[in-house]
């Protein structure tokens, strides 16, 4: 029988809470309304609570917490992490000043921590991981004196709150699971009650699997940044691909943009002169602008306070170059199958030197930790535009008018267009499924707009013409961005502009390569 | 009182039917394709506007050239040996050097020629605006008026012709040198629209940029109506580069909201289409005083 629990003893429940998470964090990364790999609530919530239990022990309670909460608010990834992070925020709040906690002090705790958790939302959607939280504390009122016997009661109104999950959010139903973060939530405190009983967590085995935090990016920079716009006078005797064969002999980073008799190019090298003398062979030169990196990094270091600078997560060198290119300061690295943590964030504000920071996070479920970043840094003025897709941030860096005399104008720049967006994907199905009407199998490609599955397709081709066969309004659209991810080959994305002009003779075209991982295709319907 | 030429030049995009109704003359720059070089007519004589903007579109690069000395020259002593004073409704001499070799041209031939005289107005535009100021230059003449006043007139009222244009790609302008734009412009321009107006001194300024060709059509009719003064008395100019279908939109998207007495759609002429390249639209009207002034 345990009636009080100080810090040392909450430091073994947690560390417990998040042995047994680690081990069924691939469970939870599973329960997932869309057959594609996104999200991964079961790593972003471990590697949240990684954070808080990876503390100096504490004897009191409060001060444990206080190092918990610290921990996870920095290590916070994903919304999932973010609500848990904040959740534990509350937690410590919720227990003041006290050194040794009662199962009421808990009780009382756990509806800080569910009214803090809340409070990280801006639309709380029940049904989810918030929903367990605010019935379980709710249930919790009277509660037994001994932790024993308020576990078991816990545990039991926390299972009972995520089996109902699906009935208060019916994506979930429809795709047949329960809630991923209602569930990473069940196996922190399912371990928490085994420490609680004796049973030792393996911390030896969850500690070393974590990966470690992402390297901020652009340290591996090198050379010179090469960029120009040549004006084909051989079109004929012109591919991109083999000028993009050859680029990649002598650098990397690169991104080639044909439109008609113009093609833009950008390269990392080491030898802007070769491929200027290449380049060269198929016409002339409009401009030309070649930067040495390391002198570049240099000033960055010296330079003075910028007005506004920006930061934008990406994933995939050539999303990073095309962001770089279009006036981004500092990229975070991440998307949908690897979520940043608020840490990371932090990392890229402190590299800028900047009276405004803008953020965009470019991916719905990034959204939460820069935010939550954003709040905590203290060295410019913060700024969270809420793009939810990479397509919603490169449109609104293509709006972006650097020069805005106010930061409202500036953010008014950024966001103008953003209604207008819509982001369809092509990706592989992780899993068999039916969804909205439209069957696929696991390995097919799928096609997703509008957080719909429009169509299923054993070919790339056919399933990327199917969703825009599908778009609502589509003859509405005037401009279309077609990002193509990593092993996807330039003669097929060119295939399908050919394709997709003939369908549509009216809609502007063009190509990025983008050699994001996960999604063969990203568009920026506008 | 003497006789009174009004003059304009290739850069006016004004078609034959306005010209000889209004009875204006103009002076031919001259564009050179392939180091030849073409008078360029404003009736098309060398290549019909498909042949040009296609030429264009295929990657031929267009030069132009001002108003050639002897051309001036000529064309001025034919008018001053008549004792017919010139009101040369020029280029924006921030997109030519024409106006200003007229001057220098006009001073030299009015001592030869001290019976008439030569008044060149710097319109600050091109293309129909400018067009547009050298018929108001022409009913001024019907109205009885002096070479010395109408130049005074155009010159005072030059600033209340608008313009509003998009252009399909930045890089022609950018490549004549006939553009200020933000660096907001030297990005990527992909699907992004520049909205192009003439500014106080005479420059083409892409002031804001829009996503897409139709939300360029309804920000230039927006502009048009919040700037329009009296359009129930005036035409409405536009001229475009090739693309028809796209200056008879852009015509109904300025009507739904403003009613203007007369349209006028003209094509742009080799000169200004070889600096905004195919595709591009403009429209033209008299309106509130422009005092927009680009800058880098």
């Amino acid at each position: 029988m345990t009636e009080r629990i100080d810090g040392l003893r909450l430091h073994e429940l947690l560390r417990g809470g998040y042995a047994r998470l680690h081990a069924n964090a691939q469970t939870v990364d599973r329960l997932n309304v869309f057959p594609v790999p996104d999200g991964d609530t079961g790593t972003n919530m471990s590697l949240t609570l990684r954070g808080a239990v990876t503390v100096e022990t504490q004897s009191a309670a409060c001060e444990l917490l206080r190092a918990a909460s610290r921990g996870a608010l920095l290590s916070a990834r994903g919304n999932s992490g973010v609500i848990l992070s904040q959740f534990l925020r509350g937690l410590s709040e919720g227990v003041q000043e006290k050194k040794t906690l009662s199962t009421a002090d808990f009780a009382l705790a756990l509806q800080s921590a569910t009214d803090c958790a809340y409070r990280a939302v801006i639309h709380p959607t029940e049904g989810t991981m918030l929903t367990v939280m605010r019935e379980t504390s709710e249930a919790l009122c009277t509660a037994p004196t001994d932790f024993e016997g308020f576990f078991a009661l816990l545990l039991a109104q926390m299972r009972a709150s995520l089996a109902r999950t699906p009935e208060l959010l019916p994506v979930l139903k429809e795709a047949g699971v329960i809630d991923s973060g209602g569930a990473g939530l069940v196996y922190i405190f399912e371990g928490m009650d085994a420490a609680l009983r004796g049973e030792a967590a393996d911390l030896a085995e969850a500690l070393p699997d974590a990966p470690a935090p992402a390297a901020a990016s652009g340290e591996e920079e090198f050379g010179y940044c090469t960029e120009f716009i040549l004006q084909l006078s051989l079109r004929e005797n012109f591919t991109l691909s083999t000028l993009i064969e050859h680029l990649e002999t002598l650098g990397n980073s690169i991104v080639a943009v044909q439109d008609g008799e113009l093609v833009k190019v950008h390269v990392h090298t080491f030898k802007p002169e070769d491929a200027l003398a290449y380049a060269h062979r198929f016409g002339e030169f409009v401009n030309i602008k070649i930067e040495n990196m390391s002198v570049q990094h240099n000033e960055i270091l010296q330079r003075t306070r910028k007005k506004y600078a920006l930061v934008a997560v990406a994933s995939g060198s050539g999303m990073h170059a095309c962001f770089r290119e279009m006036g981004v300061d500092a990229i975070v690295e991440g998307g949908q199958t690897q979520n940043p943590s608020a840490q990371d964030f932090l990392r890229a504000f402190a590299s800028l030197n900047a009276e405004h920071i803008v953020v965009l996070p470019n991916n719905s479920n990034i959204l939460l930790t820069a935010r939550q970043a954003a709040q905590m840094y203290q060295g410019a003025q913060m700024h969270v535009i809420p793009t939810r897709t990479p397509a919603e941030g490169y449109s609104a860096l293509t709006m972006m008018e650097p020069g805005s005399e106010t930061i409202d104008a500036f953010i008014q720049s950024l966001t103008q267009c953003l209604s207008g967006v819509t982001t369809g994907y092509v990706t592989t199905a992780t899993r068999d499924c039916v969804l909205g009407g439209v069957q696929a199998r696991r390995g097919q490609y799928i096609a997703l707009a509008a957080e719909q599955m429009l169509a299923a397709s054993d070919d790339r081709l056919s399933a990327a013409m199917a969703l825009f066969a599908q778009l609502p309004n589509m003859p509405d659209n005037q401009v279309l961005t077609v990002f193509f991810g990593e092993g996807v080959p330039q003669e097929e994305a060119e295939a399908l502009q050919d394709a997709l002009s003939r369908r549509w003779p009216l809609l502007e075209i063009g190509l990025v390569d983008g050699t994001q991982p996960v999604y063969d295709y990203i568009f920026c319907i506008e | 009182m003497n006789r009174i030429a009004v003059l304009t030049d290739s850069t006016s995009d004004l078609p034959k039917a306005l010209r000889e109704r209004y009875e204006i003359d103009y002076v031919p720059m001259n564009y050179v394709i392939d180091e030849r070089e073409y008078p360029a007519s404003l009736d098309w004589q060398s290549h019909s506007p498909k042949e040009f903007y296609d030429l264009m579109r295929s990657g031929v690069r267009v030069r132009t050239t001002q108003v050639p000395r002897g051309v001036f020259e000529e064309k001025f002593a034919e008018y001053l040996s008549q004792g017919t004073d010139v009101v040369y409704i020029a280029c924006s001499s921030a997109l030519s050097g024409s106006v200003n070799l007229a001057r220098v041209i006009a001073s030299e031939l009015e001592a030869r020629y001290p019976d008439a005289r030569v008044y060149c107005v710097d319109t600050l535009i091109s293309s129909l605006g400018q067009g547009e100021l050298a018929l108001r230059a022409a009913k001024l003449r019907t109205a009885g008026k002096s070479a010395r006043e109408i130049a005074a007139q155009i010159e005072a009222e030059r600033l209340t012709v608008n313009q509003y244009g998009t252009v399909a790609s930045l890089d022609y302008l950018r490549r004549a040198g006939r553009v200020k734009a933000s660096s907001a412009f030297f990005g990527n321009l992909f699907g992004v629209k520049p909205i192009i107006l003439s500014d106080r001194i005479g420059q083409n300024f892409a002031f804001k940029k829009v996503k897409g060709a139709l939300a360029a059509r309804r920000e230039i009719a927006r502009l048009v109506t919040q700037e329009v003064i009296e359009p129930g008395t005036q035409t409405l100019y536009i001229s475009h580069a090739d693309n028809l279908a796209a200056a008879e939109q852009l015509r109904d998207d300025i009507l739904a909201g403003v009613q203007f007495a007369d349209v006028c759609i003209s094509d742009i002429a080799p000169i200004v289409g070889a600096s905004v390249g195919p595709g591009t639209v403009i429209a033209f009207f008299a309106g509130k005083e422009v005092t927009i002034e680009g800058a880098e």
